[in-house]
């Protein structure tokens, strides 16, 4: 179950990134401080996804939708307004951004599991199933700057849906490694999806969308520009996309980043 | 009271998991890295033994009884700055990863520390013991030693979590914290003795909250006396309040922290 109500999320802008304390004192002391310049990101949202239900979120880049899903996974904050969820969240946002290129294969699936909120018995009870599905049993002891980044994105997958999630969220390609681990993810994502799970994700690959989610938000700008039915809101967004992207789309294959 | 109780399982496992890992990767399971670190001090304290005894060493009795106090002030002072100016730059550093999975951020300062932390306790305190032991034959001495360490834990975890959050909003701290080790080195008596001090001088000094624990602590080892009873509620006080205050403060910045990481 997940609830925003009027949700806004005001940011800095990129440029006051690199502030220091000596140019801050400075600025101060000679009056020519100004105040950092936020930018609302995202701006009254207010939506809800029930136990189960397959949600996409759609729209152009920069709209928004990442951060929509950064905010449910808890990893930002809202400026204003409330989220309620409930239940196990896992974030499929970047797999792989827990590991340690020093540390052991092993270490870093307990370090992994760990910071995605397993406890530390739990995820050690598991290595060895993670080890079998992402197939790099006989890699336990290495460091993980040894592998590829092909079977980096195994263990991340392996990792990440082995987490007991009620909620999952997925930000963009599901599918990862080469054409026979592609098989056995897609069927783990099947079954994930089949056990009630509630799944929220982000994707401009619109045949997916259509293919596996009853419902759609498309996002436009930080504000919902639309929800409902996933057909009928597809349809609006294609039709709100102008005719020459439309086509470019559709031979690129409907695949863009 | 659920999610309270989840939050703060989440936060052990964390530090615990980013603690051992730490350890891991620093000593690469050699015993050696650990006695490296009780050995840096004492091969600074005989370099300053060398140079400065004919000076301080009648403070204390003699050239071993100085290079001792020398030894315990560096050792202490030493675990202080090496752990703030790691855990200052832990958050920005784990900016990355903030960015993609939700995890406590006080995680990183507190592991940090709490890895030179456990250099300390296998590396240092075993010798403190040790030399108290020889020194006064009392076990109470040892038992005492407890009140600074748990001073200068409390210093420095607060010390911590206050300058890696000041971090996150100021990208020069290292370079201002930097001068500031520095400053405190020179101003806390480390190398030479408090009562070599003019007393305008140490009524300023007595202020540096690293001053009662080191002082406390080398009283414990070198002096069949107890110290004072002021000295050791200064360590445990001082430290207790960096400690609150730097939290509080932590606390403060802590919802920024996503705009800026």
């Amino acid at each position: 179950m997940i609830e925003l109500r009027e949700v806004c999320l005001v940011r800095r802008t990129r440029e006051e990134y690199s502030d220091d304390l000596k140019a801050r004192v400075l600025a101060l002391a000679s009056g020519r401080y100004r105040k950092p310049r936020s930018k609302a990101v995202l701006e009254d949202i207010t939506l809800s996804i029930g136990a189960g239900e397959k949600v996409a979120l759609i729209g152009a880049n920069g709209a928004g939708k990442s951060t929509l899903l950064k905010l449910i996974a808890g990893i930002l904050t809202p400026s204003t307004g409330t989220i309620a969820v409930s239940g196990r969240v896992a974030a499929l946002i970047e797999l792989g951004a827990g590991f340690d290129a020093e540390l052991t294969v092993a270490d870093n699936i307990i370090r992994y599991g760990v910071l995605l909120g397993l406890d530390r018995r739990t995820i050690e009870t598991r290595v060895d199933g993670i080890l079998r599905f992402a197939e790099l049993e006989e890699y336990r002891r290495y460091p993980v700057r040894a592998l590829s980044s092909g079977m980096l994105a195994r263990l991340g997958f392996a990792i990440v849906t082995d987490t007991d999630a009620d909620i999952l969220l997925v930000d963009e390609a599901l599918a990862v490694g080469d054409e026979s681990f592609r098989t056995k993810s897609r069927a783990r994502i099947d079954e994930l999806w089949r056990a009630a799970t509630t799944v929220v994700i982000v994707s401009h690959d619109l045949s997916v969308v259509r293919a596996t989610c009853s419902r759609t938000i498309w996002v436009d700008k930080g504000q919902i520009a639309a929800a409902g039915k996933t057909a009928d809101i597809i349809d609006r967004y294609l039709r709100s996309v102008d005719r020459a992207a439309i086509e470019a789309l559709i031979s690129a294959g409907v695949r863009d980043k | 009271m659920k999610p309270l109780v989840h939050r703060n399982r989440h936060l052990f496992d964390v530090i615990a998991v980013l603690f051992s890992q730490t350890i891991k990767t620093r000593y690469r399971g050699s015993v050696l890295g650990v006695l490296w670190s009780a050995a840096n001090p004492m091969l600074m304290a005989v370099v300053y033994a060398a140079i400065f005894s004919h000076q301080f060493a009648r403070y204390y009795g003699s050239v071993l009884q100085y290079g001792v106090a020398v030894y315990i002030g560096l050792a202490l002072i030493g675990f202080f700055l090496s752990s703030t100016t790691q855990a200052t730059t832990s958050i920005v550093q784990a900016g990355g990863l903030l960015n993609k999975i939700r995890i406590p951020f006080e995680a990183f300062p507190i592991s940090t520390v709490a890895a030179f932390g456990f250099q300390q306790v296998v590396g240092t305190v075993p010798v403190l013991v040790v030399l108290s032991l020889l020194n006064n034959h009392n076990v109470l001495h040892v038992i005492l030693l407890v009140v600074p360490l748990a001073g200068l834990a409390m210093l420095t975890f607060g010390i911590a979590l206050f300058l890696s959050a000041a971090d996150v909003y100021f990208r020069d701290i290292p370079y201002v914290y930097d001068l500031a080790t520095f400053m405190l080195f020179i101003t806390t008596p480390v190398f030479y003795p408090a009562a070599f001090l003019q007393p305008t001088v140490l009524q300023v000094i007595s202020f540096n909250p690293l001053f009662p624990i080191i002082e406390s602590a080398r009283r414990l080892v070198l002096s069949a006396d107890l110290p004072d009873l002021s000295m050791f509620a200064l360590s445990i006080g001082e430290g207790a309040a960096v400690l609150v205050l730097g939290y509080v403060a932590f606390r403060a910045m802590q919802p920024k922290f996503m705009d800026l990481v």
